[in-house]
Formats: structure tokens, C-alpha cells, sequence
């Protein structure tokens, strides 16, 4: 077995083997090229450090490495079906480690979805521990949607993604890997709605609208009770886009997820974030 | 002739549907990822959709979010095939308005009267 960088390789062979790494995984989450390049480009992953595993021609394995500053991101690890049991996730993991090393980076950072016991396992071994786990929720579109009678809304302000941005660099808990500000400064043409409630609640929300989909939706309350204040702020986000699917990546469980429950939105599946301090870096 | 658009991605799941079918007196259309689905349901306005909720171009979830609101398609049934654990694979396929849900491994015995019984309902 040899590991040789992505970047020697197109997407269209990147993501074919990464389909393959996932058709039975506990969570299905095919990608197609366009896709892959879209989730290079936002989470800052560097393909010259990323790594996939050879048995001659054939793909045995890939793991991707996001790198920002003073850190790294472990991400879209997989084995194909048959690379399995000769001890690829172990070597893939050796190099995306000795990259991380080189980089001098304090901390490597991972996910791992709760229920992926031999990832866990893997990680475990490599250092890892569990930091916090974090929700990967969905709301499906409603076209009725109205804001409750008990929402007194004092005033709602729409602002362009430069203040999105503006919002999102004052977030008070520390946002996983997918959320941090890098991310969100890749990503086109997020808006924000910023909410006064006539109880005196405040807060904001910026997401991103697709013609199909609201993603990146994210919450913050300055003001008030947590959960009620972030179902108001989604009630009337979502008055303005019925028609669109919604998935919200890595949320905490916390008072504001009550108050995504609160605004119909459903739990999908949760993942495990996980650190490893690089001592010697 | 009922005519069924099966959406998934995964080329084994494709070839075991239309195996599991073949005996059935059904016409089976197939796209590989949702825009094409989108495109073929509107086009071929099937009795029955069939759809994996993990698709590489878009979510499957959207893309029955977006089949709900074609008015040409309000009444055709659609049913989430999927991997996804049970209990979420069925919280899932309520929560977009699916007709049904099936897990996937399918059972393949039982499969063609499922499809039988959504079709009658149609």
C-alpha cells in the first residue's frame, strides 16, 4: 500500500471513491464532483495534504485535511469495501497526523457520526477525544407557515452578507470547524435577518437562501430567553421562505436547539467532535 | 401500464429493484441523481416515485420538497428508500410528506407488494 496526495488526482476521481467509501455507511451521504469542489473550497481543505491510499492502481482509501490557522481538519475519511481490515484507516490517519505535524499546528480537529463505532474506535486510538456532539438538523418547507399569534415582533431588519459576516465574528461559543467564520467568508451571498421582539428579545440569524434550500442557518440571541427568543427569530426567517428545505449543520445541544424544535425543525442524525492536541508542535 | 421512476444513485440498488420487479407488469424509468429525476418526473409523469434520500447532486429531501410543489405531480406518490435507521428514515419521510418509507436493505420478497399497495392507493 502507498499514500500519494489528493491533488494528484481529478474530483471525478476523488468523489467516485469517496461514493464508494459511504454505500454503506450509517449515514448515506453521496457527493458529486461539483459538490466535492464546493467542500474543498469553503472548509479550507488543502488536496496537496490530503491523502489517499494505493494498492497499486487501485483506491484503497481517501482522507481529506482542512488546514487554518494554527489547525487542521481531518474530514471525509473512508475506506472502500475493498481496502477494508489491512489496516488503511490506520495509515491514512499516519499521514494526515505526520501532515498536520509538519504544519505546526496546535490541535487536529474530527467528527465522527455517533453510531460509527470502528471510526470512533480508530480515532480513540489515535489521540483523540470527545469534545462535544453536535446535531445535524433538518426542516422540511411549509407553505402555511405563519408566525405564532404569541410572537410580538418590534422590528425586523434584512442585512447583505458583509454584515452577515459582521454578526457571525460575534458569536459567544465556539463554533465547530463547519461554522467558524472561514467558512462562512467562503460561502456567497448569506443574508441576515437581525430581530427585535416586543418583550425586549433580540437576536439575529444569517443563513444562506438557494432557490431549493436554506443552509448555514445560524442563531444567536442577545436578548432574552434563548429558546423562545431563536424560535421567534426562525418563525418568521421561515415565514419569508416557505418554500425551501432547510438543513443546518452542527448545532449545539443547547436552550437555542429547543428553540429550533420549537420552530419545527427535526433532529437528522448527531456527530461526536473530537481534538488532539499536537504536543511537540 | 403503471409507470415508476425510481431515483437512486447506487447502481447495485438500481439493478436489485428492477430484478425484484422484472416479473411485475410495470414501466420503470431511472435517474441516477435528483436534477435528472426532477426532469424525468415532470416529463414522464409517473404512478409512483421511488427515491433515495442520499443523492449526490441534491438531498433527496429537497428534491421531494420540490416534486410536492410541482401541481402536475401533487398526486403522484412518493416513497423515501433509504438506508437511514429506521426510526429516522420514517421521521424523515412523514416530516417531507412522503407517502412511505422503505429501509433499505429491501426485503425482496415483500418489496413487490409494497409497491402493489402504494400503487393501489394512487
Amino acid at each position: 500500500m502507498k499514500i500519494v496526495p489528493a491533488s494528484d488526482f481529478s474530483f471525478e476521481q476523488l468523489v467516485d471513491a469517496y461514493n464508494q467509501t459511504r454505500v454503506d455507511y450509517v449515514v448515506p451521504m453521496p457527493m458529486n464532483a461539483a459538490r466535492l469542489q464546493e467542500y474543498v473550497r469553503v472548509y479550507d481543505v488543502d488536496l496537496s495534504r490530503s491523502v489517499v491510499a494505493l494498492d497499486g492502481e487501485v483506491m484503497l482509501g481517501l482522507g481529506l485535511l482542512g488546514v487554518r490557522n494554527g489547525r487542521s481538519w481531518i474530514t471525509r475519511l473512508g475506506v472502500l469495501p475493498d481496502g477494508r481490515r489491512q489496516g488503511t484507516g490506520q495509515a491514512l490517519m499516519d499521514e494526515l497526523l505526520h501532515q498536520s505535524d509538519a504544519l505546526t499546528v496546535d490541535k487536529v480537529w474530527l467528527e465522527v457520526i455517533k453510531g460509527n463505532t470502528p471510526a470512533h474506535a480508530l480515532f480513540c486510538k489515535n489521540g483523540f477525544t470527545e469534545t462535544r456532539e453536535l446535531i445535524v438538523a433538518r426542516r422540511a418547507p411549509n407553505l402555511k407557515a405563519e408566525i405564532p399569534d404569541d410572537i410580538h415582533i418590534k422590528s425586523v431588519t434584512p442585512l447583505d452578507h458583509e454584515d452577515a459576516i459582521i454578526l457571525l465574528s460575534h458569536r459567544r461559543k465556539r463554533p465547530n470547524w463547519l461554522n467558524e467564520i472561514e467558512s462562512f467568508q467562503h460561502v456567497k451571498n448569506l443574508s441576515a435577518l437581525v430581530v427585535e421582539l416586543l418583550d425586549g428579545g433580540r437576536g439575529w440569524v444569517t443563513y444562506h437562501a438557494g432557490l431549493l434550500q436554506l443552509t448555514r442557518v445560524s442563531v444567536e440571541v442577545t436578548v432574552g430567553n434563548p429558546a423562545e427568543v431563536t424560535a421567534a427569530i426562525l418563525h418568521i426567517l421561515h415565514q419569508r421562505h416557505k418554500r425551501q428545505d432547510t438543513i443546518t449543520e452542527n448545532l449545539l445541544d443547547d436552550a437555542t436547539w429547543k428553540g429550533f424544535k420549537a420552530a419545527g425543525y427535526f433532529e437528522a442524525f448527531r456527530r461526536i467532535e473530537m481534538k488532539k492536541p499536537l504536543v511537540d508542535s | 401500464m403503471k409507470t415508476i421512476l425510481q431515483i437512486e444513485d447506487n447502481l447495485a440498488n438500481k439493478l436489485l429493484i428492477e430484478r425484484v420487479l422484472e416479473p411485475h407488469p410495470y414501466r420503470l424509468l431511472h435517474a441516477a441523481d435528483g436534477e435528472t429525476g426532477v426532469a424525468l418526473a415532470l416529463d414522464e409523469k409517473p404512478d409512483l416515485i421511488l427515491i433515495d434520500m442520499g443523492l449526490p447532486d441534491i438531498d433527496g429531501q429537497t428534491v421531494v420538497t420540490l416534486l410536492k410543489q410541482i401541481p402536475d405531480l401533487e398526486n403522484v406518490p412518493i416513497v423515501a428508500v433509504t438506508a437511514w435507521p429506521a426510526d429516522t428514515a420514517e421521521k424523515m419521510a412523514r416530516r417531507y410528506g412522503c407517502d412511505g418509507c422503505i429501509t433499505k436493505p429491501i426485503d425482496v420478497r415483500q418489496f413487490p407488494a409494497k409497491i402493489a399497495a402504494f400503487l393501489e392507493n394512487d
